[in-house]
């Protein structure tokens, strides 16, 4: 594909305008493919991917495998977790396991922030993060840009607002990223203590209140809380973050009458959003997932067809 | 056995002469000019003699951890640097708690022979922070200082203990300073670049809030303290302060400290070799740990030599051992940021690294290079630079952020006790 050169998708900061745009251009014709009788296409024939996952997840899995069996690919599931690469396995010797299949594609989710550079010097395939530590989760931001621009027809100059934990969420990350390369006004709200640190150096605007903050939004991205991040507690109870940050049908009628509302799913219904609303907001979150196949079909097939070399090896 | 140093440039902290150096056995028994001939003479001309330089900060991993370091690797690794007294700590398996580790690590050293190893005795059993070790008995035993080192007691009144119980040994508390349950599980400074990465930070006050907690004591106990590799600008100007006000305070830094900061964690991808605690700084701590060496507020400056294995540094930045390696860079590094860039001038480092340590723990016949005092001497070529190369490592471990480092000054030989414990030109490729 013309104007593409990366290697590797690590993370959205590193990718350029351009660079998403090609992958929206491909996600839209993965998504006619999707709709065909027959739904599938040589892209990818001959060519491995394994999806090396060291943090369950079942939907992000999934959508990886599926994408690249619409593709032709060959997929190999490899599941492990991180606790026994504590005990001593070695990320290192997992990834040089693998390598001796002679991969294309790694598709890794794993828990560690930032490691996937590292990790890359010891592989020729090209990694794919499928959400890595609190770090970047692209291709859940890339599905979500693709899914705005589909309903809005446009990214540019958009506000968008994303509501609960900051602190711990790779998707926020990677949505700023992505929707500040369009220019977007970008909010971020929950509480306190679950925004980081000196955030709006980023460009970011820091608000504690929902109420406040729904009102002028194009875009809501509502993330979801992580119960098992409670060990230290950031919070004193559900009961108080619903009262403060949940979407509820009583705030949600203060939105702009096109606002877009999504969430990377699964939802905690009656914590971040309200299951009253569930009808009304399903369909959308759904929408997601269908955009989500496209998005990693278009990725995996930019990874695929780069060609594993010494020379890319840093 | 006499040795004869012709005509070298001799660096004390206060005055610099031009003059050769008799040494007879372990003394420096002349300085001047020296007709007399001896067994062995070097030729100094052009090069810089300083007195042996001395770490009150290394880990050397024995016992327990001897595949990271043991006690040759670290002497020869010392030696390499110009070290010939190095202060290990007592972080070991099991920690240095009584007399008979810290006997055996002496005699050890001694029977090495290449530097002197004082061992820092724990200030508690086990380093658990819940009962004192017995201080009168480890300083028999030959212990100067006392640490628990990166487990800081959380207990203040049991500090309290310690300082006023080290107190009436002459012993001096060498204190980690972290609010542990700040630091937490953090990795970096907290800052825009670990929230925008995703990484658990550790907020800079999770040091100055341990060494205001420290010096609080110091003041009102009246008793001395040492501050370890401190590295941030609140810190330092907590201390400032309280050496102003007279309160008993010595405090060393690393030179990662005024070299690195936390956006190299950046460029580099996050790799582990770039892990260390207390983390690297911003920009503005750089900034006053060079002003604090200036003025003095930083009384010396010490390795922290931190070796970790392959192993450990392959971990995922998150996962990893925080720590450098050190003995065989900090020379170089501290001239060639320090001295080269005119923060300080070469007597002010020597103070740095050899005289002010001595003092501090009152090391007799160190630090100062005099008739009557130890030969310990660094033979340093100014004038040479140098790679540092990871296969010129002599250290067992290999984890230092200064891999491709460029450095100023290259140590010709290292004098331990009148003895040559490192000559450049066979010991080592560079």
């Amino acid at each position: 594909m013309d104007g593409w050169q990366k290697k590797h998708l690590l993370g959205i900061k590193d990718l350029s305008r351009q660079e998403i745009e090609i992958i929206f251009e491909l996600a839209a014709s993965f998504k006619e493919l999707s709709q065909r009788e027959v739904k599938k296409a040589p892209a990818l024939r001959g060519k491995t991917m394994i999806n090396l996952f060291f943090e369950s997840s079942t939907r992000t899995r999934t959508s990886f495998e599926l994408a690249a069996k619409r593709l032709s690919a060959d997929v190999l599931n490899f599941s492990s977790s991180s606790s026994s690469l504590s005990k001593g396995e070695s990320l290192e010797d997992t990834i040089k396991n693998l390598e001796a299949y002679h991969p294309d594609i790694l598709v890794i989710r794993i828990g560690y922030s930032e490691c996937l550079h590292n990790l890359s010097r010891y592989t020729l395939a090209s990694i794919v993060n499928a959400g890595d530590g609190n770090s970047e989760h692209p291709t859940q931001a890339l599905l979500d840009m693709f899914t705005v621009k589909e309903i809005k027809g446009k990214l540019d100059g958009l506000s968008v607002l994303i509501v609960g934990d900051i602190t711990h969420s790779r998707v926020a990350r990677s949505n700023i990223f992505g929707f500040q390369k369009f220019s977007a006004h970008i909010k971020v709200c929950g509480p306190s203590t679950l925004i980081p640190y000196e955030f709006d150096k980023l460009g970011v605007e820091i608000s504690y209140d929902f109420d406040e903050a729904i009102r002028d939004a194009d875009v809501i991205i509502m993330l979801r809380i992580q119960k098992e991040r409670q060990e230290i507690s950031f919070f004193p109870s559900i009961r108080e973050y619903v009262e403060k940050f949940a979407l509820t049908a009583e705030r949600i009628k203060k939105i702009k009458k096109d606002c877009i509302i999504m969430h990377p799913g699964p939802v905690n219904w009656d914590v971040e959003i309200s299951s009253q609303l569930k009808e009304e907001l399903h369909p959308l979150i759904l929408k997601q997932v269908e955009n989500g196949l496209a998005i990693r079909m278009a990725v995996l097939y930019l990874a695929g067809t780069k060609k594993r070399k010494y020379e890319d090896i840093n | 056995m006499k040795i004869l140093i012709r005509e070298g440039r001799i660096v004390n902290f206060d005055a610099i002469q031009n003059a050769d150096i008799l040494i007879h056995n372990s003394r420096i028994i002349k300085i001047g000019r020296i007709e007399e001939k001896a067994d062995k003479e070097i030729n100094a001309r052009g090069k810089v003699i300083l007195p042996g330089l001395i770490d009150m900060h290394t880990h050397l991993r024995t016992p327990g951890w001897e595949d990271r370091e043991d006690l040759t690797t670290g002497s020869l690794a010392a030696a390499k640097g110009g070290f010939t007294t190095i202060f290990c700590m007592p972080n070991t398996s099991p920690a240095l708690d009584n007399e008979g580790y810290l006997k055996w690590i002496i005699k050890e050293a001694e029977r090495i022979g290449i530097v002197d190893i004082y061992p820092v005795g724990a200030i508690t059993k086990s380093r658990e922070g819940k009962e004192l070790t017995e201080f009168g008995i480890l300083k028999k035993a030959g212990c100067l200082c006392l640490s628990d080192d990166g487990d800081p007691l959380e207990d203040v009144s049991l500090l309290r203990k310690a300082l006023e119980y080290a107190g009436m040994f002459n012993l001096l508390i060498i204190s980690h300073c972290e609010e542990k349950k700040l630091s937490y599980t953090g990795s970096m400074t907290e800052s825009v670049i670990s929230s925008k990465y995703g990484m658990e930070g550790i907020p800079s006050i999770s040091e100055s809030i341990g060494v205001f907690r420290d010096l609080e004591l110091a003041r009102y106990l009246k008793v001395k303290i040492h501050l370890a590799h401190i590295s941030t600008k609140r810190s330092l100007e907590i201390i400032k302060k309280a050496k102003e006000e007279g309160v008993r305070v010595t405090c060393e830094t690393a030179p990662h400290y005024f070299i690195l900061k936390v956006e190299d964690l950046e460029k580099n991808n996050f790799h582990a070799n770039f892990k260390v605690n207390p983390p690297l700084g911003e920009e503005e701590d750089i900034e006053a740990v060079k002003e604090a060496i200036k003025e003095g507020v930083i009384d010396c400056i010490a390795t922290d030599h931190a070796p970790h294995s392959i192993a450990e540094k392959e971990l995922p930045f998150t996962k990893a051992p925080f720590g450098f390696i050190g003995l065989e860079f900090a020379f170089a590094l501290s001239y060639t940021y320090l001295v080269k860039r005119k923060i300080i001038d070469l007597k002010g480092l020597v103070e740095k690294m050899s005289y002010r340590p001595a003092n501090i723990l009152g090391l007799k016949d160190k630090g100062y290079i005099k008739e009557g005092a130890f030969a310990d001497l660094a033979i340093v070529d100014l004038n040479q630079t140098w790679e540092v190369n990871k296969k010129d490592i002599v250290s067992k471990s290999k984890n230092t952020p200064f891999i491709g480092y460029i450095l100023h000054g290259l140590i010709e030989y290292t004098f331990h006790k009148g003895k040559i414990v490192y000559n450049r030109a066979v010991s080592s490729r560079l």
